[in-house]
């Protein structure tokens, strides 16, 4: 009986394999223990009033969407600082790269690359001051019990500022990959081409990774509301 | 109304050494005299928000039994809480105290 228990309530902590493993073995030894210090032994019965005892599984895995969900939208938080901080490394790199290689640009592109350039700047450095703020916004802040709707709000608003800093990251990663293509000499690639081509994988890839996080809270949001909704 | 003070309940009955949920359990319902008999498995729950928000840390410890167990203990942070928490209770607690009995409460309650 209480294998079916935790089975049943590892499926409906199916949205987040780690705590459904965990949860699983905590919950384990909370029922063999309860099993054990019920003075009627071991039975059927013993094993059925420990498990009336610990509730509903679907209603503890709502609880422990909470968590979860809290926990992800730290991890979106710190995740949008260190992409930042990766796009950053990754442009100073390539930079770099095209002091050593001593790339010249000519005349004619030049006021090109200042535009694009600007773009790019603006763009990075605000991505950098919403990340920042968007980072400081939900790490300062507990986890409730509760899914009140003040909670609902500061994630929505945490959302907002995340999805404003990747889409100014954007802006900047897409400008990068233009002055990079306006700087690579020709169509044909080259020893000297390999490592911007490179680093402008790794800035998509960054910036891809911070839509894949704002996407993955979105669903666990909505499906954590509809797991409450339904206990 | 035992579900809005359940942190500091927990975090009360940690204050005594680590433990496992179960034993946090029975220490609940020991040191409240029986009375307060929460669902079980509301308190694991809560385990884990107080962790993630630092107020305790866990690890995993094997029991007599042979099974993995996940043991609880306050940081120094959940030490602070706790006392913070406590403090704005016992205002709150006078305060209500006084009201009901019409003696001038002490302390300002939060």
């Amino acid at each position: 009986m209480i294998s079916q228990y935790l089975e049943s309530l590892a499926a409906a902590l199916s949205f987040d394999r780690s705590l459904s493993r965990r949860v699983r073995q905590e919950v384990e030894d909370h029922l063999w223990g309860a099993v054990a210090a019920d003075p009627r032994g071991d039975g059927l019965e013993t094993e059925r009033s420990a498990i009336a005892k610990f509730g509903d599984p679907q209603r503890i895995a709502a609880q422990f969407a909470m968590v979860s969900l809290a926990r992800r939208t730290k991890e979106a938080g710190i995740a949008l600082i260190l992409v930042i901080a990766g796009v950053f490394i990754t442009m100073k790199t390539r930079i770099a790269w095209y002091a050593v290689m001593q790339c010249a640009v000519s005349d004619d592109i030049r006021a090109v690359l200042g535009i694009v350039g600007s773009i790019d700047r603006y763009a990075f450095w605000l991505s950098v001051i919403i990340g920042i703020g968007g980072w400081a916004y939900v790490c300062g802040r507990g986890i409730p019990a509760e899914f009140h709707p003040r909670y609902r709000n500061q994630l929505r608003r945490f959302r907002w500022l995340c999805t404003a800093a990747t889409g100014a990251l954007i802006v900047s990663v897409i400008s990068d990959a233009l002055l990079t293509a306006l700087r690579l000499p020709g169509a044909e690639l080259s020893a000297e081409s390999l490592l911007p081509i490179f680093s402008i994988a790794i800035e998509v890839a960054c910036a891809g990774l911070l839509v894949f996080k704002i996407r993955g809270i979105t669903q666990r949001e909505t499906s954590t509301a509809a797991l409450l909704l339904k206990t | 109304m035992l579900k809005g003070h359940l942190d500091l309940i927990v975090l009360a009955a940690l204050s005594a050494g680590p433990a496992h949920g179960y034993a946090v359990i029975e220490e609940i319902r020991r040191r409240s005299g029986q009375a307060f008999d929460l669902p079980e498995g509301t308190i694991y729950p809560a385990l884990h928000r107080l962790e993630q928000t630092g107020l305790l840390v866990s690890h995993w410890v094997t029991a007599e039994s042979g099974r993995r167990r996940r043991v609880y203990a306050l940081t120094r942070r959940g030490e602070r809480a706790l006392t913070e928490r406590r403090a704005v209770w016992q205002q709150f607690s006078a305060a209500i105290g006084s009201l009901l009995t019409g003696a001038r409460p002490r302390g300002r309650p939060a």
